[in-house]
Parts: structure tokens; sequence; C-alpha cells
């Protein structure tokens, strides 16, 4: 080794890029498709549960939201190790066989994010204050018309909670560590390579994907940016 | 007819108690005005009877409907009223569905609707702007959208709460006109809450004034301006005198009250041995000499102490014994050649003297 | 109209979880062929063309794995899977079924593992040694020691605080980690009581091999590595093997299937063929030569029949495992 690894590291690493290195590739491909799937999926669940909790009084609504907010913090290690554990071959889910598959991963990521976007989406349908309230009613909404018009008008605060998401999603190592197992060419995503490429020192690699990886984050933040513009 | 009956309305958010014992009719066609202080309830009140949300006790009646027994007829009900608020409200969306929103819900037809809102956006002036997103328009625009969106719902009652607080004049003119050329021509019942006293008088057929979540008085805005009921109401249509003091004799069918050492006459019967004199300071005249032919029931020498301006009018507070302040017109102002310590002479109509007990004695 | 609303956002919400449900049940079918996108078409365990290896870290920074991986692919298309464990976790992974089978180093926990019918058809592929690798200028002065000598006189001069004394320790229950427990044991020191808060001197990584050797390295310390993970670091690393000597020091590798009886659903056929191919002079060749031209000098010794079946090896290497 000669010269400066970092200096030579990015080097190496913006080759890698522009040469469209299949193993930079594959990585990235599998990491998009897990954390989109992911988000998917927790978007599908939260979404409504979160604006059932927004519409509907019932007892102990105030705890729910908070302990909803509490989650966003989730340790992904924690979620990691629970999925971990349900879905390990003498786990409840040890059956579907999940574990070390991109599916275990995209349900771990699914677990780790359904708070936070049922959190969002409830902040973004609180966010439709109370004049829009009165002025749809007083329109003469029925029930049913009143929640439509208002999941209709936090819609662009729902996507934002929802790009949110799956920014957490695809910057996170730990569950996907834990449940993917890392195995290449099946389940090694970005994170997890580059945690993996800097324990073998090839920093080239990890810079490579490092450099992905932010520049996936950019993009969540540009649309978030933009989504909130509207 | 009456169109609105309300019977001791109560409503509290929480410990707050926003309503109380409101009793209100509102005659089918009539412009009533809501005028008061912010914090009073006026907003509240009108979000009750627009059924908006519900009152915590009391009766009300709209179109003749009970609406405390059957909550089932109040979405209908509230179809056929509209209500526009002081901010402006518009949604993310097109100037064109915006409009649209109240007839979709009613499940208007199609062409029913696209007729009815380009003619809603004609009146109001805004029609180059119907694909525009509404969240780009200016605040009197989005107002603007908001009125035509109520309008092309044909409300047989309209709610205005405020609804030209912070706009420029010339949204606030078109809205104005608008509202009343619906009530004369719809024969449309406006309620519209204000705390600009020009604009109550302006618009409103009658007025009532609300107090600490109540209504304290209504009748003709003349009447409120020059009799009102209580030092409050007194207050706060803009009463510059409130002089206490005590009913001495009745003259020639006159009241005459002493207030520190001096009579004034007043065309009100006594209400009661103390009172308030309650005198508006554009009725109290000020001279440079003696007038030798004044018909007013009041005339005495005094001394300018203060001299305020409030464009385009001046107060002037005079000392005569009691303390007045008259408010004239600043071109007035320059004739009389007003400065301070100056001698003027102060004629009064004994009408122009309201008596009201005093308060808390 | 409350109730209706409920009614139907209950709905809407069934149907929402139905469809995710079942849509996240088929996202992940087993796929018929590799594909390089590394979309969902992984085969759980069991499935027909997939073998799911927990091994440790010291033979995944080698790369030796990846270059197994590679050959054994192209000449049977079964997919390898190889998850990089400490070898304790490893033999956990094993025990549970999550895996087929463990490539391993350490002789007791293998045993155990074997021993509670967990483990089948043990076979030592290869070895090489430990090493007690630090800075050059040796601070305790323990070159030409032996390995327990030099484990004593680290300790002594850590607990004395001599400067620039430090031991870095893997503290991970893989193999590398049990042989330094071994070690310790072996110098007289019991290793729960009075190393692991023997205090400053003695770091625990929980780390991988790599991740230790780069902790050592910038800590300037001491620390027990295989010789494989060492060499392919060593143009990296500031360090110098210190002490390369000693039986002690004998480090083997050996692949054990996880037997079918206790978890039916593993994929105990290609784990035997895949022992088999591990077992074939070919293959041991290859082990043999790997790393030569990059490092040097082999990574990896190894074991044929019949030398491993003799003290100090002590296993078989060689025969024909059925699926």
């Amino acid at each position: 080794m000669n010269g400066n690894p970092i200096i030579e590291g990015f080097v190496e690493a913006i080759e890698l890029i522009i040469t469209l290195d299949p193993q930079v590739v594959e990585i990235t491909i599998r990491s998009l498709y897990v954390s989109l799937t992911a988000t998917f999926f927790a978007a599908l669940i939260a979404l409504p549960l979160g604006a059932l909790i927004y519409f509907y009084e019932f007892r102990g609504k105030h705890a729910v939201v908070s302990t909803l907010q509490t989650l966003y913090a989730l340790p992904t290690v924690i979620v990691g190790l629970i999925v971990f554990l349900l879905l390990s071959n003498v786990g409840p889910f040890g059956f579907l066989r999940f574990l070390y598959t991109p599916g275990g991963m995209i349900a771990a990521q699914t677990v780790l994010i359904i708070p936070l976007l049922m959190g969002l989406t409830v902040s973004a349908l609180s966010g439709i204050d109370r004049d829009k309230r009165y002025t749809i009613t007083a329109l003469g909404a029925s029930r049913l018309q009143t929640v439509m018009t208002i999941i209709a008008e936090a819609r662009f605060a729902v996507m934002s909670g929802v790009l949110l998401g799956f920014g957490r999603a695809i910057a996170e190592v730990g569950t996907v560590m834990i449940v993917g197992g890392n195995i290449r060419g099946a389940t090694r995503v970005l994170t997890t390579a580059i945690a993996l490429n800097t324990s073998m020192a090839n920093y080239s690699l990890s810079i490579a994907l490092g450099i992905i990886l932010l520049a996936v984050a950019l993009g969540v933040n540009i649309a978030l940016s933009l989504v909130q513009r509207r | 007819m009456t169109i609105i009956e309300a019977h001791n309305i109560r409503k509290s958010y929480g410990s707050l108690e926003v309503l109380h014992d409101v009793d209100l009719l509102v005659e089918e066609g009539e412009i009533l005005g809501l005028i008061g202080p912010s914090g009073s309830g006026k907003s509240t009140l009108l979000r009750l009877l627009d059924l908006i949300e519900p009152a915590n006790a009391g009766e009300l009646s709209v179109f003749g409907i009970d609406t405390v027994t059957d909550r089932g007829t109040w979405l209908d009900l509230r179809r056929r009223m509209g209500m526009l608020f002081q901010r402006p409200v518009v949604f993310n969306a097109s100037v064109y569905d915006n409009v649209a929103m109240g007839m979709r819900y009613r499940g208007a037809p199609r062409d029913e609707i696209e007729r009815k809102v380009k003619e809603a956006l004609e009146a109001v002036g805004l029609s180059r702007y119907i694909k525009s997103r509404a969240l780009d328009l200016s605040g009197g625009e989005q107002q603007r959208v908001a009125l035509s969106r109520v309008l092309v719902t044909d409300p047989e009652i309209l709610f205005l709460d405020e609804p030209t607080a912070n706009l420029d004049p010339t949204s606030t003119a078109t809205i104005e006109e608008i509202v009343t050329r619906l009530n004369r021509e719809a024969g449309t019942t406006v309620l519209i809450s204000t705390h600009d006293l020009a604009q109550g008088q302006r618009l409103a057929h009658r007025v009532g004034v609300m107090i600490e979540g109540t209504i304290a008085q209504t009748g003709p805005s003349r009447e409120i301006f020059r009799e009102p009921k209580s030092q409050r109401i007194a207050r706060f249509v803009g009463v510059q005198n409130i002089v206490p003091g005590r009913v001495v004799a009745q003259r020639e069918g006159l009241t005459v009250v002493e207030a520190q050492g001096k009579e004034i006459f007043s065309a009100t019967s006594p209400p009661a041995d103390e009172v308030e004199m309650i005198v508006r300071g554009e009725d109290i005249s000020l001279h440079r000499r003696k007038p030798g032919y004044e018909e007013a029931e009041n005339l005495f020498p005094a001394t300018v102490t203060a001299i305020e301006p409030t464009a385009p009018f001046v107060n002037v507070a005079v000392h005569c014994e009691c303390d007045l302040v008259a408010l004239v017109t600043a071109r007035r102002a320059e004739t009389l050649g007003l400065e301070i310590g100056m001698e003027v002479w102060v004629s009064l109509q004994a009408k122009a003297v309201h008596l009201i007990p005093q308060a808390g004695r | 109209m409350k109730i209706n609303a409920t009614h139907l956002a209950a709905g809407i919400i069934t149907i929402l979880l139905i469809l995710a449900l079942c849509a996240g049940c088929t996202s992940p079918a087993p796929g018929g062929n590799e594909t390089p996108a590394g979309t969902a078409t992984t085969a759980p365990a069991g499935g027909g063309n997939v073998l799911r290896i927990a091994t440790t870290t010291s033979l995944e920074n080698t790369g030796l794995l990846a270059e197994l991986e590679r050959v054994y692919e192209e000449e049977t298309g079964m997919d390898l899977q190889f998850i990089a464990q400490g070898t304790g976790q490893s033999i956990d992974s094993g025990r549970r079924g999550d895996v087929d089978l463990v490539l391993v180093h350490a002789p007791d926990l293998e045993q155990q593992f074997i021993d509670d019918g967990f483990g089948i058809n043990p076979r030592c592929i290869a070895y090489n040694y430990y090493i007690i690798v630090g800075p050059e200028s040796d601070p305790a002065g323990i070159a030409n020691m032996t390995p327990v000598e030099a484990f004593r006189t680290i300790y002594a001069a850590g607990t004395n605080e001599t400067a620039g004394v430090a031991f870095v320790s893997r503290g991970d229950n893989s193999g590398t980690h049990t042989q330094e427990q071994v070690l310790w044991e072996q110098a007289g020191y019991d290793y729960d009581t009075e190393i692991l808060d023997a205090g400053a001197w003695y770091v625990e990584a929980g780390k991988g091999m790599g991740d230790t050797l780069i902790l050592a390295n910038e800590q300037q310390a001491y620390t027990l590595s295989d010789e494989g993970t060492y060499l392919s670091f060593a143009d990296r690393l500031d360090l110098a093997p210190v002490v390369a000597e000693g039986a002690e020091l004998l480090n083997r590798y050996s692949a054990i299937a996880v037997n079918p009886a206790q978890h039916p659903g593993v994929n105990a056929e290609g784990a035997a063929d895949f022992i088999n191919w591990l077992t074939t002079n070919e293959t041991k060749q290859m082990i043999g030569e790997f790393g030569a031209e990059e490092f040097g000098k082999p990574l990896f010794t190894p074991l044929y029949a019949p030398e491993c079946t003799e003290p100090p090896f002590n296993c078989t290497c060689t025969g024909e495992v059925a699926g």
C-alpha cells in the first residue's frame, strides 16, 4: 500500500462507480429493491392505520401517538434482533424460511419504519388546520367526504413521511445485518457491504458504496424538499 | 318568518366558557351584524348556528327545525347554509376544484358544476385564475375564491365570520357588494360578524353586540351607537364620554343630571338616581364665542385641555367643571383655531345625552 | 354515518393488510437462476439449489470463501451463501437449523455441537497457525517466547501498567477468541475472573478478525490472530508477528453438516455434496495454493489423509459423506 489510502480509495471508488462495477451495481439495486419494497408495504399498513388513529377519538389516543413518536427512534438492532428471533428456524415464523433472505430484510425494515410512517401520517393529517376542517364541514361534506378531503389535502405531507421512512430504511444497517446475514450475492446491501469492506480494509469499495448511499440520501432529500414546497 | 331561533346557548371548550345565555332571533331575509371585541365569542356562535359544532346546552332551531333533538338532520340543514371564515381557506388544488368542492359534496352534475363555478368566478373577477393553484393567489383573491365556493351552493343562510379582516380595499368592496346584492336579489339571510363598526353599520339591517360570550344588545345600528345599554357596549361602540352623575330634577320633560357640580340636560327619562351619561364626541359642538341662535339645551363655556388628531378628525378634550371630549373634523378644528388653554363654548343637545344606570352601585 | 365510515375504513385496512401479506409472501419466492441484479430470488434454506453456510470472519476476511464460492458455483450451479459470524454464533445458527453447514475452527465447540446431535459428518479441511502479533518495538519483550510464556509476560506487563503494553481480544466468542481463552487458561489464569477485568490493557473488540487487527494496529497493541487473516491484512498493518511458534497455536478448520434429523428443512444433500467436494484433492490443492501469489506464502495448509487422523489433528479429513 503506497500513498494515502483515503485519496487512493476515492480515486478507485470513482472508478468503480463510473465503470458501473457489477458488484457495486448489484448491491445498489438490491438495496433499493429491499428498502423500496419495505417502504411500500409499510405505507400500505401504516397510512390507513395512521388515518384511523387520527380520525377516531378513543381512550388512550394521546398515549398511542406518543408511543409512536418514541418508536421513531426504535433502535435498528433491536428490530433486527426481534425479527431475527421471530424468523429463525426455531422461532414462530421459522417455517417461512425468511431468515437470511431479502424477504426477511424487507419484513424487518417494514417493521422498523411502520411506527415512523404511522406517526408521520397522524401529524400530516393533524397539519390540516382547524379552519380547513371547519370549512370542509361548512361546505356540507359528509363524514366520509370529510375524511377523503383531509387525506387528499395532506397528501404531500404524507408523501414526505413516506420518503423519510424510505430514507431511514435504506440507511440503516442494524436489521439487515442481523436478519439478512450480509450474504454476498443474496442479502448484501449498501450499508452491510460498507461495514464488511471496511472491516476487510477494502476502503475503496466502501467509499464507492458510501458515495452511492449518500447520493440516494441526497435524492430523498431533494424529493422531500420538492414535495414540501407544494 | 324566523329562520334561526336560539335560546340559552352555552358552549365551553374544556374549562373555558366561550358562550353563555345566548338568545338570538334572526328573520328570513335580513342582514344581521354581530359586533364585539375579539374573544367575545362571535366566531363560535356562528359555527354553532351553522351546525359545524354542537352547543353544550340550549335550544336551536334552524329553518324551523329543532336541531337539538334530531342530529340526523344536521348534514341536510348544513347543506342549505354556507359560511365564510376570517382567514381565507383554500385547498391545495386548482381554483376550479376549490370552488367546485361544495357542489361535489352535494353530488351535483358535472355540467352544472362547471357552469356555476365559471359564473361565480366571473362574479368575483377571478375568471382568469380558474386553472391556477389556489394557494398561489393573494389573500384577497383567496377569500374571493372562498366566497365563490360558498355562493355556488346557493345557501339560504350565509354566515360571514369577519370576512374582510386584513383584506385589501378592493377585495373588501367586492365581497361587501356581492353580499348586499345576494341579500337584495336572492333574499339570502346573512349573519356577518365584524369588529369593523363602520362595516357593521354599512351592511347590517340590525346589529347584535357581543360582550364576554353573550349577546348584550340587539337593535338597529343607530340605536346601538347612540343608546348603548351598558358602559361596556358604549365603550365598544366608541363613545368618548361616559360621565357618572346624579339625577337632580326633571324639568320641561328633560332630565337634569348633575356631574361634578355641572348640570346637564338629557332627553332620556331617568333610569336610576345614579346614572352614567353617554355622549358621543361628534354630538358635542364647539364654538369660538357664544352662539346667539343655538337650539341646544346645553350651552356652556369651557377650556380646551388637550387636542389629539385622529385623522380626519380631532379629539378635543375640554374642561367645564366636568371633563368632556368632542370630536370635530380637522377642518373645523383649523377654523376654530383651537389651542390648549383656549376658552370655547360647548353646545350639546339634550337628546344626544343618553342615560344608563351606573354599574355596580 | 359514523358507523358507516368505521366499517368502510376497517374494510379498506383489512384488504390492504391481506394484499400486503400476499405480496410479502410471493416476492421472495425461490428463483430458478442466479440473477446478477440480486432481486429477491434467494431460496430459503432447504431449497434445492441454495446452500447456506455459517462461517467465521477469519475465513471470510481472507477472501478464500469468495474463491471457493466462485469455483463451486461454476462447477455445480449450486448457490453458496456464506454468512460470516463468529464460530460460536455460527454453531448456534447450525443448532437452530438456520443454516445447512458450518465451516468453523473451535474443536471444543465443534465436539459439543456433534455430541448434542446437531452436527454430523465433521471433516477437517485445512489448518494454519495462530500468531501473536504486536508492535515491532515489542514493549512487553515476548519475542521468541512460547505462546504460554508470552501470555504470562503480557499479563504481568499489562497489570504493571508498563507503557505501551495492551492486548486486544476478539471478545466475540469466535474460534480465535476461544483459542485465546485456552491460552490464558494454559498460562494459569482464570479467564472470567482474572483476565476479563484485568485492567485497561485488556481490550475487548467484539468484532471480526479484520476489525480486531485494525483496532490493534490503531492502538499498537498485541492480539491473537489467525495467520491467514494477518497475512491478507499485513500490508495495511504496522504490526509484526511476535510469537509464531508452538503447538498451542495450531488452528484447524472443519466443515460440519447440520443434522437433518434435528432440522428436516435443511439442505442435507447439498451439504454432503459440498463437504465431499471440499475433501477432494483438487479442492485441497486449491486451498493450499490460495494466497501464495498475493501474500508470498499460502494462507492455509490443506489436510490430507492420513496425517489428519493422527495427533495433533485427530480428526477425519476424507471419506465420502452420504447426503
